[in-house]
C-alpha cells in the first residue's frame, strides 16, 4: 500500500535549483533509502516531505489524497541531521517534556527499554556519546508512535558498531510494529539494507529500484584475480562460464580469486562516472 | 503548551552561567553602587538626612528594571535559537499549535522575568537590611509585585520586537551585551538622569525604562522620602525626585504613578502591535528555514 507519494517535487533557491522535479513513492512498511553525495538534494527533499520547507512546485500525497504537512504531521517522526534535542537537559527531561507536548497517550516504557535508555536516563544529553545521543534522538522521534519515521543521515559520524546497533534496533522495530522508514545516507553499504533505493545526484533521481534490481541493471559481476607475482587484475563480466574458463586457464598462476556481484559503489560509479564523495 | 513552557523554563534555569550572565547588567549596577556611586551621591546630597536609607531603595528600583529587561531577553533568546536550529520545525510536529509555541516563549519569558526580579529584590533588600539597616517593607510588597508583573510584560514585548529582527544565533550575544549596557543608562541607574545633558534626558523619556524605574522608586522610596524631606519645602523634594529619576516630568507636569503605569502600558500595546505585525509577515520565513 502506498503511504506517501511525492509527485514532481521541485525546490528552487534564489541561486540554485536544489531539487529538480523528483517523484517518490513510499510503500507502507518499507525501508526506503535516499542515497547520494553531499549536496545531491537529499536533505532538501526530506525537508519538503516533513514540512520544513515548501516545494516550489509539485505535490505530496499521503495515504490516498493530496495533503499538506498539517494533515499528516501526527503520523510522522523525524530525526534531524544535526540533533535538535536540548543539550543541557537530561535524557529524562528531553523525553518527558516531549511526551507532554502530545495530547494523546504515549508509550514510553517500551521505548526506554528498546533503546536502553535506563542507564543514561539522568545524564545531560550533551554528556552522551554519539551513539547514545542517536539512540535518544530516535526514541524521542518515536514517542508519538508515528507510522512513518524520517531519518536524515542517521549514522553520520558514528563508528561501525554503533551504526550496526542502531540498525538492529530499527529493524526490530520494523518487525514489531510495521514502521515505515525513510532515510538519507551517503554510505553505500547502509543503503544495501533498504527495500527500495532512490539514487540522487545534483537534485535529480538518477536511478531507483530495489538493491538487487539496481545491481542487475547498472553493474556487472566482478572477477578479481590475484597472481603469484603479486599482481591483481579486475575484470567485469556477467557470464559465469566465461569466468570459470578464465579461472581454469590461469589456475596455476593464481594465489586467490574473487567473483562477486557489483556493489552499490559500482552502481553509483556506473551511473555518475564518479565515486560517491 | 504546559509541556513546552516547562521545557523552556528548564532550559533557562538549568544553564547556570546563562542565568548569571542574564543578571550581569543588574549585578554591575549593584556592585558599582556599592563601590563608588553611592559615595558620590551621598556627598552631593549631604544636606538631606539619612541619604543612605534614601539611596538604597533608589538603587533597588533601577536594578529591578535592568533585571526585567535583561532576563526576559535572555529567556526569549531561546526562540531565536530554536528557529536557528531545526528545533522549531521539530516542535511544530507535536500537538502544540504554532500560536501555542510562540505564546509559550512569551509566557516563559514573563515568568523568568518575574522570578528573577523577585530574587533580585529580596537579595538586594536583604543585603541592605543587614548592611545599612534599611527596612524591607512588606506592606508595599503587593504593589511591588504588581510592578514586577507589569515590567515583565512590557520588556517581554519589547524584546520580542527586538528579536523579530534577529535571524542568526550569533547575533544574540551581541544584542545581549548592547541591551545589558544600554539598560543601565536608560533606566537611569549608572548615572542619575539629572546629571545627563538635556538632549539625552529627552531621549530617555521616549523609552519605557525611565518610567518603569520611576514607578519602582516612587513606591520603594515613598516612606523614606517623607521622613528625609519633612523639614524641606516641597520644591526641594520635587527637584530631588526630578534629578534622581524618581518621577518623570513632561513639560512642567510631574507624572503620577498611575500616569507612569499608563505610559508603560501604552508602550506595551504599541510595541506588541508592531511585533505581531512583523510576526504575521515573517511567519513563513520563521517556519521554513531554507
Amino acid at each position: 500500500m502506498k503511504l506517501l507519494q511525492a509527485i514532481n517535487l521541485t525546490k528552487k533557491f534564489p541561486n540554485k535549483l536544489a531539487v529538480n522535479n523528483i517523484s517518490l513513492t513510499i510503500n507502507q512498511g518499507d525501508l526506503v533509502a535516499l542515497l547520494g553525495p553531499n549536496g545531491a538534494g537529499k536533505s532538501t527533499t526530506l525537508n519538503m516531505l516533513i514540512g520544513v520547507s515548501q516545494p516550489t512546485s509539485g505535490k505530496i500525497i499521503f495515504g490516498d489524497k493530496s495533503a499538506s504537512i498539517k494533515d499528516y504531521k501526527n503520523e510522522i517522526g523525524v530525526v534531524f541531521q544535526g540533533s535538535v534535542l536540548d543539550a543541557n537537559l537530561t535524557v529524562k527531561d528531553n523525553i518527558m517534556t516531549r511526551a507532554h507536548m502530545y495530547t494523546r497517550t504515549v508509550q514510553l516504557n517500551s521505548l526506554i527499554k528498546k533503546f536502553e535508555l535506563e542507564s543514561i536516563w539522568k545524564q545531560p544529553y550533551c554528556s552522551l556519546s554519539g551513539g547514545q545521543k542517536r539512540r535518544v534522538d530516535i526514541a524521542r522521534a518515536l514517542i508519538s508512535s508515528p507510522k512513518l519515521l524520517f531519518l536524515d543521515e542517521p549514522s553520520t559520524g558514528l563508528d561501525i558498531q554503533t551504526r550496526t546497533k542502531i540498525w538492529e534496533v530499527l529493524n526490530q522495530l520494523r518487525e514489531d510494529t510495521g514502521l515505515t522508514i525513510v532515510f538519507t545516507t551517503h554510505y553505500l553499504e547502509e543503503s544495501e539494507n533498504a527495500d527500495y533505493v532512490y539514487i540522487m545526484d545534483q537534485g535529480k533521481v538518477i536511478a531507483e529500484d530495489t538493491v538487487a534490481g539496481l545491481q542487475q541493471k547498472y553493474t556487472q559481476n566482478v572477477l578479481q584475480l590475484d597472481y603469484l607475482t603479486g599482481e591483481t587484475t579486475t575484470t567485469t563480466l556477467d557470464n559465469k562460464d566465461e569466468a570459470i574458463k578464465i579461472l581454469v586457464k590461469n589456475a596455476k598462476l593464481l594465489t586467490n580469486f574473487e567473483y562477486r556481484p557489483g556493489t552499490m559503489d559500482d552502481v553509483f560509479m556506473n551511473l555518475t562516472g564518479k565515486e560517491i564523495r | 503548551m504546559k509541556g513546552l513552557m516547562y521545557r523552556n523554563l528548564k532550559i533557562y534555569f538549568s544553564n547556570k552561567s546563562g542565568v548569571f550572565f542574564s543578571l550581569m547588567g543588574a549585578l554591575i549596577s549593584f556592585v558599582l553602587y556599592l563601590i563608588f556611586l553611592r559615595q558620590n551621591m551621598v556627598s552631593s546630597w549631604s544636606s538631606v538626612p539619612d541619604t543612605k536609607l534614601l539611596l538604597d531603595p533608589w538603587l533597588i528600583g533601577g536594578t529591578l528594571t535592568i533585571t526585567a529587561i535583561t532576563t526576559t531577553l535572555s529567556s526569549l533568546s531561546l526562540m531565536v535559537q530554536d528557529r536557528g536550529k531545526n528545533t522549531l520545525s521539530d516542535l511544530s510536529l507535536t500537538d502544540v499549535s504554532y500560536l501555542g509555541i510562540q505564546c509559550s516563549y512569551l509566557l516563559t519569558a514573563m515568568i523568568v522575568g518575574i522570578i528573577m526580579q523577585l530574587v533580585m529584590y529580596f537579595m538586594m533588600g536583604g543585603y541592605f537590611m543587614i548592611a545599612d539597616n534599611s527596612p524591607l517593607e512588606m506592606a508595599i510588597f503587593p504593589q511591588i509585585f504588581g510592578i514586577i508583573v507589569l515590567s515583565s510584560f512590557i520588556w517581554t514585548a519589547f524584546n520580542l520586537l527586538l528579536l523579530s529582527f534577529v535571524k542568526k544565533i550569533d547575533t544574540l550575544g551581541k544584542i545581549g551585551t548592547i541591551v545589558g549596557t544600554a539598560s543601565g543608562f536608560l533606566a537611569g541607574v549608572y548615572i542619575p538622569i539629572g546629571m545627563l545633558p538635556t538632549t539625552v534626558q529627552q531621549f530617555m523619556k521616549y523609552t519605557p525604562a525611565l518610567y518603569n524605574t520611576a514607578i519602582y522608586r516612587n513606591i520603594l522610596m515613598n516612606t523614606q522620602l517623607q521622613h528625609s524631606f519633612k523639614n524641606f519645602p516641597v520644591s526641594v523634594l520635587n527637584s530631588f525626585k526630578d534629578n534622581m529619576g524618581i518621577s518623570v516630568k513632561w513639560g512642567s507636569q510631574i507624572l503620577t504613578n498611575q500616569q507612569d503605569s499608563l505610559v508603560i502600558l501604552s508602550f506595551a500595546v504599541v510595541i506588541s502591535m508592531v511585533a505581531v505585525l512583523i510576526f504575521r509577515f515573517s511567519r513563513r520565513v520563521v517556519i521554513s528555514r531554507a
